[in-house]
């Protein structure tokens, strides 16, 4: 059968990786394209981001193939799928990294929407202010709105292409390795095919339906990603708990803490055989066929906690002023201003609200 | 180590004497039962149950038709007990079997309790006539083993063998000594903590803990010094919890005479398999040069094992002293598959012929599952074995006429009420992918018939009562293989509270039993149970009449019954509904709230509008030239009412 020479499961999680990938890449280059190619164009922070773009997807595909070979000849070397023991607690990193950048990037792009021209100067700030001012806190503030662009997809790249790697591992040390090449192929070809053409339209959209609409996926997207960052958590103790990979127990009883499980169904599971579509689900709205208290749990705080950051937002946006604080004074945004005028481009130090204010600020420059 | 044999073998042949000079004799076992620490296999201390102080425990010897008291104290202190004397019909004492919450109350810490029975059995020729209080020969001789028979707990240390001597054996002339050889698995943990893990969702696929070590006599390294030119009687015993054992002597073939208690026409065997409680006793006649030793092995049946660590030695070797200067050799790799003697060729040899047209048949599926807890479950058919809050047999003896009603003693004893008399038919359908080894207290049943490995359901073979054979044979633990099936036959000619059940303990506690009531009625009329047996239940607050759920006014209303946890949820119930709706409900609300922040932009267009709006209307203030200042007292205002304009 054509078993032998493409394996179905390897297609799909290969392809799912690559699709997720390049959603990703070509929403943030969409977004670049919009914000920075359009008539206020700024071409030489454009190409600087989109060079960033690249190089965080490059370099994350570079360092996946590094730990795959690393991994694969750990693999051989030691006889014992070693990955296997930790896979769940790696993987639960850079789900919650991943939708932790998702989630700060997805308010920008929003706010970018809203502030075209003020992000364009910022974000042209961003990539011109030096690193090295400021605490802890700042260094790490400055380096992801400066980095955002490379910090997103390198993350992203990276988790996909080390989870496709670990399950194409699986696969290939239990089946055929002949199987393996063509899906693989066939999966990133596709993969990619789709999310260029995802790209392409997105650029043709208008602005803002393509944002918000791409923002409310890429929002779904970390949403499942946080719910699952804890589900792997809690099914890594799980593993630990029964001494083994509940992988092996399939979808039955066995496979999950029964004590955690809000629902679990022996169907539909987003990961045994590559998901069998399921896998879309999980990807997209974080679906999985044993959700647990933690899951579901973190899956609705993390909207409430996306809803009621947009809500104050908005509030401060329409106010003037955070809730459950009184207005201030006219006057008393005079000072910023002043300030943020001066010191926007230069200062990286200032303290968050003089930084907000100065963001007001900006918003006002015609 | 050496000394064990021969001081068995001496104190062996010390009782023999003395038991042929009484006759029916009673004899008196006063057991102290107490923890003390062994090591075994010189690996690891552990507590371990012993008696008088002493582990291993004494062998039982009786001769047919002794009357056999055993005073049992409990001095455990922390874990109740009782005993069980494995493979003894305990004919018209059926209250002497021991199996907690089945035909007694368990013995409690600090508590006195008195076994009493005969040593005897029913005669198949007799058509039903008990001859337990007269002075036939028709006894039980052979070979037997006892052991608790309470919550797993035999494999911590309290488990012997036990044999009642025949002076009239047909086989008298044939040997020259008896030697008794046990044989048994051995874990470093104490079954409590075991059990625990055993029976928890942390071990979801229900992986029996895999033993530490294979033991002969409950030692390692034995040296069973023999002369030459001799045959040996040798009564080996499967005393231990899970693992069955390929046994084998290099040099040297066996003849099997007898299986669990049953003389078999005698069969020649180059290698024998024992499963947990089973019983074999064989010749084995010696060489009669004594220039070299000979190792023997028992091989534990890795089978069994989930996992097979790899510090695990799965072998337990002896030797064959003949010189005590000679070299004790390594036992040769056996090459390839083991090949046992199949106990199904053995023909019992009363050559009593099948019972045929069974009145009862009862069909059992062995199936493995796991229940609401996590854990994993053993079934028979739908129900998993739960203990009952009376013990089914004062149950039995409690019910008046509503004791042939299965319903009296609970749905989850798994209970078949027998009447007297009938032949009853036990087929066992094995759905799981592991050996067990099925036991049948207060019988010895007909093999009629087993089938190979993957042999399906006996019901799916096609087999009749053509494919049985004539003289099937008998013994009371059978091992059914995986996937295959077994018939099982005996008459209902011994009235008393039975289980049928695997012996591996594992099982035992993880549910595999079934409960046979035989003759309730009969009971009724001649069981009286001790005051000691009372007593132990009073101690422990225990029921001694009522039904299954402790109710002696209404025997058929079991509310309130001990029972197993509920099924898995499968898929969405209430709880999963809700989540998935609440969750739904998040992911929606949270997309329009983003649709809404996105879409509530003051685009460039509006915004400049409204700020040109704004500066026209705005009196006070030339707008474009106006200072920055200025303009940021006006954001809100602005922000605002282009929100508005922008959703409209």
């Amino acid at each position: 059968m054509a078993v032998d020479v493409f394996s179905v499961p390897v297609f799909l999680v290969v392809f799912r990786e690559a699709l997720e990938t390049v959603i990703i890449v070509s929403v943030l280059l969409a977004f670049l394209k919009q914000t920075l190619d359009g008539p206020n164009r700024d071409l030489k922070v454009y190409k600087k981001l989109v060079r960033q773009v690249w190089l965080g997807t490059a370099l994350g595909f570079l360092l996946c193939l590094i730990i795959g070979a690393a991994l694969i000849g750990v693999f051989y070397t030691v006889g014992a799928n070693k990955w296997d023991t930790t896979e769940l607690d790696y993987e639960g990193a850079f789900c919650l990294i991943a939708s932790v950048i998702i989630t700060v990037v997805g308010f920008t792009l929003l706010r970018i929407g809203k502030m075209q021209e003020k992000w364009r100067v910022k974000l042209a700030a961003a990539m011109e202010a030096p690193i090295h001012t400021g605490g802890k806190m700042g260094v790490v503030k400055r380096f992801f709105e400066k980095y955002a662009m490379f910090a997103l997809p390198f993350i992203t790249v990276l988790r996909e292409g080390i989870e496709a790697i670990v399950f194409v591992a699986g696969v290939t040390f239990s089946a055929p390795a002949t199987a393996v090449p063509l899906p693989v192929v066939v999966g990133l070809i596709v993969g990619a095919l789709i999310g260029y053409i995802l790209y392409k339209s997105g650029s043709s959209t208008r602005l803002q339906v393509f944002l918000v609409a791409s923002t409310c996926l890429l929002y779904l997207v970390a949403a499942g990603l946080f719910s699952r960052a804890v589900w792997s958590f809690e099914q890594q103790r799980w593993n630990k708990i029964i001494g083994g990979d509940a992988a092996e127990l399939g979808t039955g009883v066995g496979s999950y803490d029964i004590d955690k499980s809000v629902w679990h169904t022996e169907c539909c599971s987003p990961y045994v055989n590559g998901g069998n579509g399921w896998g879309f689900f999980n990807a997209i709205f974080g679906w999985t066929n044993a959700a647990t208290y933690g899951s579901v749990i973190s899956y609705n705080v993390y909207w409430l906690f996306v809803i009621s950051s947009l809500l104050v937002i908005r509030f401060r946006e329409v106010k003037g002023r955070w809730p459950l604080r009184k207005a201030k004074a006219p006057v008393a945004l005079v000072e910023p201003e002043q300030s943020g005028s001066e010191g926007s481009v230069k200062d990286g130090s200032v303290p968050a609200k003089a930084v907000a204010a100065r963001e007001n600020a900006i918003e006002e420059k015609p | 180590m050496a000394s064990i044999p021969t001081s068995r073998l001496s104190s062996l042949l010390l009782l023999l004497g003395s038991v042929a000079l009484a006759g029916a004799a009673t004899v008196t076992y006063d057991f102290n039962v107490s923890w003390v620490t062994a090591n075994p296999d010189g690996m690891a201390e552990r507590p371990t149950i012993g008696i008088n102080g002493q582990w291993p425990i004494p062998i039982i010897e009786a001769n047919v038709g002794d009357q056999l008291v055993v005073n049992v104290l409990n001095s455990l202190g922390d874990e109740s007990t009782s005993l069980h004397f494995h493979g003894l019909f305990m004919e018209g004492s059926t209250h002497m079997d021991g199996p907690s919450q089945v035909s007694q109350c368990p013995i409690p810490p600090g508590s006195s309790f008195t076994y009493n029975f005969t040593v005897c059995h029913f005669s198949p020729s007799s058509k039903g006539r008990y001859l337990s209080n007269s002075s036939q020969q028709i006894n039980q001789p052979g070979t037997y083993w006892y052991h608790s028979h309470t919550r797993g707990q035999y494999p911590d240390g309290l488990r012997g063998p036990m044999i009642i001597h025949d002076p009239k054996t047909p086989f008298k002339d044939r040997y020259d000594e008896e030697l008794v050889l046990s044989v048994s698995d051995w874990y470093h943990d104490r079954m409590p903590g075991l059990l625990k893990f055993f029976m928890s969702k942390a071990n979801p696929t229900g992986a029996e803990p895999v033993p530490n070590a294979a033991l002969f006599n409950e030692t390692q390294n034995l040296e069973v010094l023999v002369k030459p030119g001799k045959t040996y009687l040798f009564r080996m015993v499967n005393i231990g919890a899970f693992a069955g054992q390929y046994v084998w002597f290099e040099g040297h073939n066996i003849t099997i005479l007898e299986v669990d208690g049953i003389y078999t026409q005698p069969a020649e065997a180059s290698m024998i398999y024992l499963s947990a409680a089973q019983r074999c006793s064989f010749l084995l006649t010696t060489r009669n040069d004594t220039s070299e030793n000979f190792p023997f092995v028992a091989s534990m049946d890795t089978t069994l094992f989930d996992t097979l660590p790899e510090d695990l030695n799965y072998n337990v070797t002896g030797w064959l002293v003949y010189d005590k200067k000679e070299p004790l050799p390594e036992p040769a790799e056996i090459p390839g598959d083991f090949e046992p003697h199949d106990d199904m060729t053995l023909v019992p040899w009363d050559n009593q012929t099948l019972y045929t047209n069974p009145d009862q048949s009862i069909s059992l599926d062995v199936i493995m599952d796991n229940l609401n807890d996590g854990a994993n479950y053993a079934f028979f058919n739908n129900i998993t074995y739960t203990s009952p809050k009376v013990p089914t047999l004062y149950t039995a003896l409690s019910a008046g006429d509503l004791a042939t009603n299965p319903a009296v003693y609970g749905e989850y004893t798994h209970p078949f009420v027998l009447e007297k008399d009938q032949v009853v038919e036990i087929i066992v359908n094995n759905l799981d992918s592991g050996r067990h080894p099925f036991h049948l207290h207060g019988h010895a049943f007909q093999a009629v018939w087993r089938s190979e490995e993957e042999g399906g359901t006996f019901q799916d073979s096609g087999t009749t009562d053509a494919d049985f054979p004539k003289i099937p044979m008998r013994r009371d633990t059978l091992v059914l293989y995986p996937d295959g099936n077994v018939v099982l036959r005996f008459k209902a000619n011994n009235p008393g509270v039975w289980l049928f059940h695997c012996h591996i303990e594992w099982h035992v506690q993880s549910g595999l039993m079934a409960t046979f009531v035989e003759a309730p009625l009969e009971l009724q009329k001649t069981i009286e149970i001790p005051k000691d047996h009372l007593a132990a239940c009073a101690a422990d607050g225990i029921p001694s009449k009522g039904n299954a759920a402790g109710n002696a006014a209404d025997f058929l209303d079991l509310s309130g019954q001990n029972a197993p946890p509920g099924p898995v949820a499968k898929g969405f119930t209430t709880r999963g509904i809700i989540a998935l709706a609440f969750s739904c409900l998040s992911g929606i609300i949270g997309v329009i709230v983003i649709a809404w922040y996105g879409f509530a932009d003051i685009s460039p267009e509006t915004y400049d509008e409204a700020r040109h709006r704004i500066a026209e209307s705005d009196l006070v203030a030339p707008a474009v030239e106006e200072p920055v200042a200025q303009r940021v007292e006006t954001v809100p205002v602005v922000s605002g009412s282009g929100a508005g304009t922008s959703r409209t």
